[in-house]
C-alpha cells in the first residue's frame, strides 16, 4: 500500500535532521515505487531536513558532527532521487566556486559552508583545499559565477585573499564576482581592509551573507 | 611609539612574576604570554623549516626570543600533531611555513591495532622537541618558565584519523573513538613525564576541542575525561606544577565541559575574557587574548589600545595573564610583540 506523499515527504525531513540515514533510504525509495515528484521530494523533503538542522546549528544545538551526517544522510537520498528528475526541474541555479587558498589544508569549515550551499539551493563548484590563487580566478570565469568563497584557518595564508581580489581587478572583473571571505583568523575588519564584499563566521551565517549579496548583484 | 617614556619598569624577573601567580600573590604587574611559537625562527633568523627539525636550532630560536622580548613563558612547539606524527602520521614539511598533515596514520579503522605510544628517544620530532626543552631549560630556566606544548587527546586523535571521518564517529562509532584516544592519553601521559624529566611545564593544547567543532555534550563524553587524566597527571607528579589548557577558536559553549577536566590556567582565542573571567574565573587563571591576525596586520598603537581594553576587562586582574588569543602569526612585526608586553607594563598593574 502506497503511504501519502506528504507522510514519507515527513520521513525524508526527519530522516536527514534527526540523522537517520537508513529513513531516509527507504523513505527515497518509497517516493520513486510510488512515482511522486522527485524534485518535490528533494526540496520539500531532504533539503528542508537539512534547513532544519542548519537552523539547529544556528543555535548550537547541533554541531560539526551532527550537521556532517545528516548532510550524508541527505546526499543519500539525493543519490536516490536524481536519476527521477525532469528535465523541466532543471532551474538556473546561483553559480557559486569555493575552496581553500593555497598554502592550507584545513578544509572542514569550507566543506560545511558548501554542504549549507547545496543545500540553499547554490551550484557550488568545489576547488577543494590548497587552491592555487589564480585558479580561483579561472574556475569563476569559466563557470560564471556570481559568488568566489574563500576559506583559510592560517595567518600565513589569508593575505591570498586579498591576491585573490587583485587577480580580478587587474582583470577588468572585480564587479563581476562578489568574494566571500572566511575562516579561523578572519574578521569582518580583515575583509574590509582587503575589500571583500563579505564575511561570514560561521556555515549558517554563509548563506545569508551569501543570499544577501547575490541580491545585491541582481539589483 | 608615543607612549613610551610612561612604560614602568619592571621589578621582578619572568619567572619571579610567573611565581606569584602560583604562590597566590600579586606580581608587580600581569604576566605576558605571547604565544611565540614557530615565530622564535625569525628571531633567529632561520628558515622556519630548519626551525622545526633541528633540536639545537629550535632551543637557540627561543633563547633568542626571550633576550629579544622578554615574554614571560618560552614555549616549544612547531604542530598540534607533533605526538599523532610520532605514532606515524605523514607530515609535510615547507621552508617557511609550519608542516602541516599529509596522510593520517590510520585509514581504517582496523589499523587501530598497529597505533602504539611512540618511543620518545627516536620516532617522529620527538627527539626535536626534546633537545629543544633542554637546551632552553639549560639556558635561561633561572629567568623564565619554559614549556613544551603538544596535542590533547582529541586533537592528537584527530590528526591519526581524518578529522570529517572522526566527528562522525562521535556519533556512529563511539566504542572505536573511545579506544584511539586512550591510546593518545597513554602517549600524552608518557610526554608528561619527559618534559617534567626536564624541569619544564607541559602544555596541553586541545584546538579541535574547540566549541566550533564539538558540542558541549561530546566534549563532556569525548575530551573532558582524557584531557583530566593528563591534569591529574601534571599534578600527582609535577611537584606543584600548574596544569595548563589551550583551546583556540570558539571555547564559550564548553565552558562548563572544560571544567571538568580540572586544569589550572586556560589559555582562551575567541572569547569575551572579562565574560570568562565571571564565568570561570574563580576555578581557573586565565591567559588571553588579543587577537592573532592583529599583530600580524595591525599597528602597535592598535595592539596597545586592545590589549588596555582586555586588561580593563580584567577587572581586579587577580589570575589573568596578558597574552595572543593562539599563536603569534610567524611573520608578525616585532614591535608589536614589544607593543603586547609593554601593554601588561602598563596596564597589568594592581596599584592603580
Amino acid at each position: 500500500m502506497t503511504r501519502e506523499r506528504g507522510d514519507i515527504l515527513k520521513d525524508l525531513m526527519d530522516g536527514v535532521f534527526l540523522m537517520n540515514e537508513e529513513l531516509v533510504i527507504k523513505a527515497a525509495n518509497e517516493i520513486v515505487a510510488a512515482k511522486y515528484d522527485a524534485y518535490d521530494a528533494i526540496n520539500n523533503g531532504l533539503i528542508a531536513g537539512m534547513n532544519k538542522a542548519g537552523e539547529l546549528f544556528d543555535q548550537e544545538e547541533y554541531f560539526v558532527p551532527e550537521l556532517l551526517i545528516c548532510s550524508d544522510a541527505m546526499y543519500a537520498g539525493i543519490e536516490i532521487l536524481r536519476p527521477h528528475l525532469k528535465v523541466s526541474d532543471a532551474r538556473e541555479k546561483h553559480k557559486v566556486v569555493i575552496g581553500v587558498v593555497e598554502g592550507d589544508t584545513h578544509d572542514i569549515g569550507k566543506n560545511l559552508v558548501k554542504i549549507m550551499m547545496d543545500a540553499a539551493g547554490f551550484e557550488v563548484h568545489d576547488l577543494g583545499r590548497n587552491v592555487p590563487l589564480a585558479s580561483f580566478v579561472e574556475k569563476a570565469k569559466e563557470v560564471g559565477a556570481g559568488l568566489i568563497c574563500l576559506s583559510t584557518l592560517m595567518t600565513t595564508t589569508m593575505d591570498g585573499m586579498a591576491t585573490v581580489i587583485e587577480m580580478l581587478k587587474e582583470e577588468g572583473i572585480r564587479d563581476a564576482h562578489k568574494v566571500m571571505i572566511g575562516g579561523g583568523p578572519i574578521s569582518q575588519a580583515f575583509a574590509n581592509k582587503i575589500g571583500a564584499d563579505g564575511y561570514a563566521d560561521n556555515a549558517a551565517g554563509a548563506i545569508r551573507v551569501a543570499n544577501n549579496l547575490l541580491a545585491k548583484a541582481a539589483a | 611609539m608615543n607612549t613610551t617614556a610612561t612604560i614602568p619598569a619592571d621589578t621582578q624577573n619572568s619567572i619571579e612574576r610567573v611565581l606569584c601567580y602560583l604562590q597566590g600573590k600579586k606580581p608587580q604587574r600581569v604576566a605576558c604570554f605571547p604565544l611565540i611559537l614557530n615565530h622564535a625562527a625569525r628571531v633567529l633568523g632561520v628558515p622556519v623549516g630548519v626551525y622545526n627539525r633541528d633540536g639545537k636550532t629550535m632551543g637557540k630560536a627561543h633563547v633568542a626570543a626571550f633576550r629579544r622580548y622578554g615574554n614571560d613563558l618560552i614555549l616549544i612547539f612547531s604542530t598540534t600533531s607533533t605526538l599523532a606524527e610520532a605514532m606515524g602520521t605523514k607530515m609535510k614539511f615547507f621552508d617557511e611555513d609550519a608542516p602541516q598533515i599529509d596522510e593520517p596514520f590510520l585509514k581504517q579503522h582496523s589499523d587501530i591495532s598497529k597505533l602504539k605510544v611512540p618511543d620518545f628517544s627516536k620516532d617522529g620530532r620527538l627527539p626535536v622537541y626534546l633537545e629543544a626543552t633542554e637546551i632552553c631549560v639549560a639556558e635561561v630556566g633561572s629567568e623564565v618558565v619554559v614549556s613544551t606544548v603538544f596535542g590533547g587527546p582529541f586533537t592528537t586523535a584527530a590528526a591519526l584519523y581524518p578529522v570529517e571521518l572522526l566527528t562522525r564517529d562521535l556519533i556512529k562509532n563511539k566504542a572505536w573513538v573511545h579506544e584511539l584516544l586512550e591510546i593518545c592519553t597513554q602517549a600524552g601521559i608518557k610526554f608528561i613525564d619527559e618534559i617534567l624529566a626536564r624541569k619544564a611545564l607541559p602544555i596541553i593544547v586541545e584546538p579541535i576541542g574547540s566549541g566550533s567543532l564539538v558540542s558541549p555534550r561530546h566534549f563532556h563524553e569525548f575530551v573532558a575525561p582524557y584531557l583530566k587524566r593528563l591534569a591529574d597527571h601534571v599534578h600527582k607528579t609535577g611537584g606543584g606544577m600548574p596544569a595548563v589548557l589551550h583551546i583556540c577558536g570558539k571555547t564559550k559553549p564548553n565552558w562548563m565541559a572544560m571544567l571538568e577536566a580540572d586544569f589550572d590556567i586556560w589559555s582562551l582565542d575567541d572569547v569575551d575574557l572579562g565574560e570568562a573571567k565571571k564565568a570561570v574565573g574563580h576555578r581557573v587563571a586565565l591567559v588571553g587574548n588579543v587577537i592573532p591576525a592583529n599583530l600580524l596586520k595591525n599597528t602597535p598603537e592598535e595592539i596597545d589600545a586592545e590589549a588596555r581594553e582586555i586588561c580593563e576587562k580584567m577587572g581586579d586582574k587577580v589570575g589573568f595573564i596578558l597574552g595572543s588569543g593562539c599563536e603569534v602569526p610567524i611573520n608578525t612585526p616585532p614591535e608589536n610583540i614589544d607593543a603586547l608586553i609593554n601593554a601588561a607594563r602598563k596596564y597589568g598593574r594592581y596599584d592603580n
